[in-house]
């Protein structure tokens, strides 16, 4: 066993023809840090649900350390630590219960279990909190139990499904903290889905992008952002015609744009510098925007641009 | 394979108290259950026990006429139970929280199971020394009372089967709530209240013999009333070992899907 994940041609098709996956292939190393990002629906769920032994693959090799998910289920999930967005805890148990339980299922003895129980609760701050029913609990400190629980048997890989939406800043700095401490110091492979930028950013060595099943992207933060890294300038008009001659006007100014109903989108680099420039070309055809918005791309900024190359390349 | 089998015993045990846990603290769960189980001994023996003046009843008592309602309504709160467990975890997540670790499949199906036929159990022995305090006398003696707790641990298994492979299926409350709608018919549509020759609708006769929980009253009030009888037991005891095949059949194909999602 090692902390690896290979992943060729991965592909799963649900009933009614509807493709999850298709044809996904990828590497992870022994002790990387891995973010698959991708908006909701992309085929990131059903990826790490297969990586950890829940769904079946309609086609592919999946080896995760080293071990074949189709043969050897059970071999996987000895090593895998799996936090799943939707993965839920018996809210009757305490959390001490729940962590012991875990423990016990991985074949630690009553005692054993007890003490690990213990120093999990300390590393997630739980031990204040230890033995009052997890349904009392926050959704912060949920989740940091869900993570002590995710631990338990000290697995080699880690995959974490959305680990920090609906958070609070606050937690999820604490969890941004944990996994960081976990895969630079004990050298644990971390396979992170996302739909936040800055949260593969901050931790990823390496992101991989899906949309629609597909891997479109791949390669580091400082990468992806050397090739998708444009500010978004969002203008609203009055009116759809206006903001249709506006997209006339300024057609060809930015590097890509985007154009819906009142609106339109351009990216462009350095997206303050250039605003004077776009501004004096709209008044020059008395074109006024209602509101001028300027920020660092989201998510959806990227995917727009990612799969608009993916046309402009058909 | 010993370490396997070793672990499988291990696994069931740990779920099984968990489950155990759960219901302990979840009063809610048994309370109401028992209490519609002892209103019916209660209100169908005080309201009713006149009829047993009937020559149909052939001098019987009519509270151990009416004690196999009581117990049969029990067991299908507790069985059910079972079911509605697993929709819980099912809807909460922690189904999957489960799949994800080594732990043997069948344990974590088994676990709420055993928990419920214990609920069961416990409840049934309550009833039992209600009835006994309202002055039940059982002909068949002790040997009798457990031949009655075997025959609702296996109408509980039953049931139980029925109540986990409807939840795995549905995996969603509503449905799984839906599906206890069976206790109806199940204790109504048959002998409830009086022999079946004083059944007077041709319809009501034809659900009586065609529903099993019939064979089930039969045999325990033969323990009650009559003493050993053989046929009575040998039908009851039929009965249940078939519907238990058949809906630990049902259960098991559908908690094989539910465990490994294609």
């Amino acid at each position: 066993m090692d902390g690896s994940i290979k992943v060729k041609n991965l592909t799963k098709t649900y009933k009614g023809d509807v493709k999850a996956v298709q044809g996904v292939s990828f590497e992870v190393e022994e002790g990387e840090f891995f973010a698959f990002l991708g908006p909701n629906g992309a085929g990131k769920s059903t990826t790490v649900q297969i990586l950890t032994t829940l769904v079946k693959p309609t086609e592919g090799e999946i080896f995760v350390g080293g071990i074949n998910v189709k043969d050897n289920p059970e071999g996987v999930r000895r090593n895998i630590g799996v936090a799943l967005q939707e993965t839920g805890i018996d809210s009757v148990l305490t959390g001490r219960e729940l962590i012991e339980m875990q423990a016990r299922l991985f074949g630690f003895s009553k005692k054993e279990a007890k003490t690990r129980a213990v120093e999990l609760l300390e590393l997630v701050d739980l031990t204040g909190d230890a033995d009052r029913p997890s349904g009392k609990y926050s959704g912060g400190m949920r989740r940091r139990l869900d993570l002590a629980m995710t631990l338990v048997h000290n697995p080699k890989v880690l995959f974490l499904d959305e680990p920090t939406t609906g958070l609070d800043p606050m937690n999820r700095k604490a969890i941004w903290k944990e996994i960081k401490r976990l895969n630079r110091e004990e050298g644990t492979t971390i396979f992170l889905t996302t739909q936040y930028l800055e949260e593969a950013d901050q931790l990823a060595d390496r992101i991989s992008i899906i949309n629609q099943g597909r891997i479109v992207a791949e390669g580091s933060a400082e990468e992806l952002k050397r090739t998708l890294g444009f500010d978004a300038i969002q203008l609203t008009f009055e009116t759809t015609e206006e903001a249709e001659q506006a997209s006339k006007v300024l057609y060809g100014i930015g590097e890509n744009m985007e154009h819906s109903k009142e609106e339109v989108t351009i990216y462009t680099e350095n997206g303050t510098q250039f605003l004077p420039e776009l501004v004096r070309n709209l008044d020059e055809q008395h074109l006024s925007p209602k509101t001028i918005n300027v920020k660092p791309p989201s998510l959806d900024d990227v995917f727009i641009n990612v799969t608009n190359e993916e046309k402009e390349r058909v | 394979m010993s370490d396997k089998k070793n672990y499988f015993f291990v696994d069931t045990l740990i779920h099984s108290k968990r489950s155990i846990i759960t219901i302990l603290r979840n009063p809610f769960i048994f309370i109401p259950n028992l209490i519609i189980s002892l209103f019916f001994l209660l209100v169908y023996e005080g309201g009713l026990s006149g009829i047993s003046q009937l020559p149909a009843f052939e001098g019987a008592n009519y509270l151990a006429f009416i004690l196999p309602v009581s117990i049969v309504s029990a067991a299908i709160g507790g069985a059910g139970g079972a079911g509605q467990a697993l929709v819980n975890d099912l809807e909460t997540g922690y189904f999957s929280r489960l799949l994800l670790t080594p732990s043997s499949r069948l344990a974590i199906v088994l676990g709420p199971i055993i928990a419920g036929m214990l609920q069961l159990l416990i409840q049934t022995i309550l009833i039992l020394i209600i009835a006994y305090l309202l002055g039940l006398e059982v002909a068949a003696g002790f040997g009798g009372i457990l031949v009655v707790l075997l025959l609702t641990l296996g109408w509980g298994l039953a049931f139980a089967g029925y109540s986990v492979g409807i939840a795995l299926r549905t995996k969603n409350a509503q449905s799984a709530q839906a599906g206890t709608f069976i206790f109806f018919p199940l204790i109504f549509l048959s002998t409830t209240f009086v022999p079946y020759e004083l059944i007077e609708a041709g319809w009501l006769k034809v659900a009586t013999v065609i529903n099993p929980t019939t064979y089930l009253f039969e045999a325990m009030r033969s323990v009650f009333i009559d003493g050993w009888e053989f046929w009575p037991l040998a039908k009851g005891f039929l009965v249940i070992a078939l519907l238990c095949a058949v809906t630990i059949t049902f259960s098991a194909v559908s908690a094989s899907k539910a465990v490994s999602a294609d």
